[in-house]
């Protein structure tokens, strides 16, 4: 009986990693190994001499620099910072939104759904881009109808070009979240009608659902989706910090530097990654039980 | 909700009582059945303006692409040009270099999609089913994958892959995907585990006692039922890879090697050089010549992404309907 066990146990201890055998040997040669070598880049002045790559050791002296010297890094660091902060709860609020409508039956569902999965075909990579240049990613309204002197009129001037600025940018919201939209389709999609129905016989109205079921109910997937997003535009190629490493790497070819600046950013990255999971500790902890 | 246990509401004896006379409960009924009616406009208005919002880019490319010299300067029109052609179309076609470079990207995202749907699925399959020692650890190794922005091992990668002389080669997309990395690799594990998971222990069992082994199992049995986020993760990928140009720009440095989006980078470039060129040479053509190059940079544009939206049209239906069944959100 219990040399049998054990025999199970190998087994699945063996064929386990069979299974996750090629993603761990990926994940040495494609995560870790690079990892460790992008921090020891950051201590090093990498020069290219005739196509051989020369390192010498300047300990924190790139780290030094980014903060103290170099003016570019910071403001673009902390707008980076402060337009990600903005997008992020904007897209999720969105999203959410989205969800909900296409969520009911209506008629030309599936016709709505196909047009608001869309963006996710185009909204990346070079078409966007073109696009933005030509201002077809601003709503036209806002231009067309001199909104803005109509506007003046009712609402004081410092509370309005914030405003503005964040119209102007729901476009981008609005194409940056067919993901998290799919996201969160598929978590109602979940959420078991018995409870919407007890609630009903119990007399709830429609916003006390939303609240007491629907989104507690979707925190799983409110969380996913938060990171998703968090990571997706902190990496966005668009993205002006981004755009600096990439000079910063192929115009002045200082990869050394730019080691480090990456890692300064990443560092700033996950801190933001940690206060979303402290702010959702109880949800996680919620999965893990489930589990 | 006064009205709820009201009788006359429910369904079809509305009718009835309102012969009866029964006045109150049908003035009831009668304002209930008006917030439901305006409900339902409000919310047809709000879908069909955000439809729009998300279907004008998309107009705007179309019909931006469509326009000649004479029509931007035709202050008439607005988005209907007034005579057809494809002019844009065949320059951005020739200046691109459509076909080819369709070919490499053709080549790079079906290819990447493929070897990385092998690779995640087997990795994902490992991880939904079996309690190792080491579990935990790799798991949250996972996560950490999931979460580390490419960019910051972009140097190392790329030096890695010049000291393998795959530099100018597809390599560095097709071999990272078949270990279950590459573009968002993690993601679609993530994926993979959270299907698998759902799905039930009897049918493995059964093809154990079968005599199947692990692997024999694995294919013949739980891989045809995550058809669901087979789709999604190959439609994902493919779209992934095909508007992705920060890799490319690292790896890929020849023109041949050029994927369409790289391709359609460098072709706005040009033109935008172009015409400043142009305007310092002959200043009174420069407003004609601005705006004609941006046609021909939206036809670039469109052709670029149009395999994907054909794509997307034949999948569309099958897409959505899986991804609610993969449980991509999973817990």
């Amino acid at each position: 009986m219990k040399k049998l066990r054990l025999t199970v146990r190998t087994r699945s201890f063996v064929e386990g990693y069979f299974f996750i055998s090629l993603w761990i040997a990926g994940f040495f040669l494609f995560m870790a190994v690079p990892l460790g070598r992008s921090i020891y880049y950051s201590f090093q002045e990498l020069k290219m001499n005739t196509g051989r790559m020369t390192a010498e050791f300047v300990g924190l002296e790139h780290y030094r620099y980014a903060f103290t010297v170099d003016i570019d890094f910071m403001p673009i660091l902390i707008s980076t910072i402060k337009t990600v902060l903005i997008q992020v709860p904007l897209i999720l609020i969105f999203a959410m939104f989205c969800a909900l409508l296409l969520n009911k039956p209506m008629r030309g569902r599936l016709f709505f759904r196909g047009v608001y999965f869309l963006p996710v075909i185009v909204a990346s990579g070079n078409s966007l881009k073109r696009l933005t240049e030509q201002g077809a990613a601003t709503l036209p309204i806002f231009k067309q109808y001199d909104l803005y002197t109509i506007m003046l009129n009712y609402i004081p001037e410092q509370l309005l070009t914030p405003l503005l600025t964040m119209m102007d940018s729901l476009m981008i919201v609005m194409w940056g979240s067919g993901v998290q939209i799919i996201i969160f389709m598929a978590g109602l999609q979940s959420i078991p009608v018995s409870l919407y129905e007890a609630a009903k016989c119990d007399g709830a109205t429609p916003w006390e659902v939303f609240w007491k079921i629907t989104f507690p109910m979707m925190m799983p997937m409110i969380l996913v989706s938060t990171l998703f997003t968090i990571v997706d535009s902190f990496t966005k190629v668009d993205n002006q910090m981004i755009k600096y490493n990439w000079t910063l790497m192929f115009n002045k070819l200082s990869f050394g530097y730019a080691s480090a600046i990456g890692w300064i950013y990443f560092a700033f990255v996950f801190l933001v990654i940690f206060i979303v999971l402290f702010m959702f500790r109880n949800t996680s902890a919620l999965a893990q039980e489930r589990r | 909700m006064k009205e709820v246990h009201n009788p006359a509401l429910q369904g079809g004896r509305l009718t009835l009582f309102r012969w009866m006379g029964a006045t109150d409960s049908w003035q009831n009924a009668m304002v209930k059945r008006g917030n439901e009616l305006l409900w339902k406009v409000f919310r047809y208005v709000v879908v069909f303006s955000l439809a729009f919002v998300f279907i004008y880019p998309m107009l705007f490319l179309v019909s931006q692409s469509l326009m000649r010299a004479e029509d931007i300067s035709d202050a008439t029109v607005q988005w209907i040009p007034k005579g057809f052609s494809l002019e844009n179309f065949i320059f951005a076609i020739n200046a691109m270099g459509y076909w080819s470079h369709l070919k490499n990207s053709v080549l790079m995202a079906f290819g990447g999609a493929f070897l990385q749907l092998i690779g995640c699925s087997i990795a994902g399959y490992g991880f939904a089913r079996y309690n190792f020692p080491g579990y935990r650890i790799w798991i949250s190794l996972l996560l950490l994958t999931f979460l580390v922005p490419p960019q910051s091992i972009i140097v190392p990668l790329f030096l890695f892959f010049s000291d393998l002389n795959w530099r100018d080669t597809y390599y560095p997309f097709l071999v990272p995907a078949l270990f279950g990395h590459g573009l968002r690799g993690s993601l679609f594990v993530l994926v993979f585990m959270q299907t698998f998971r759902g799905l039930p222990h009897q049918l493995e069992e059964a093809a154990r006692i079968d005599g199947a082994g692990a692997f024999r199992t694995f294919v013949s049995v739980m891989l045809p039922l995550a058809r669901p986020a087979i789709l999604v993760v190959f439609l994902f990928s493919i779209v992934w890879h095909w508007n992705d140009t920060f890799f490319p720009d690292f790896y890929l440095n020849q023109d041949k090697d050029y994927t369409l989006n790289q391709k359609l980078g460098y072709l706005a470039i040009t033109n935008q050089i172009d015409s400043t060129g142009e305007e310092a040479q002959k200043s009174d053509d420069a407003i004609a010549q601005l705006p004609t190059n941006y046609q021909k940079i939206m036809a670039g544009a469109l052709i670029t992404i149009l395999p994907l939206l054909i794509l997307y049209l034949f999948t569309q239906r099958y897409f959505v309907e899986s991804v609610e069944r993969t449980g991509i959100a999973g817990d």
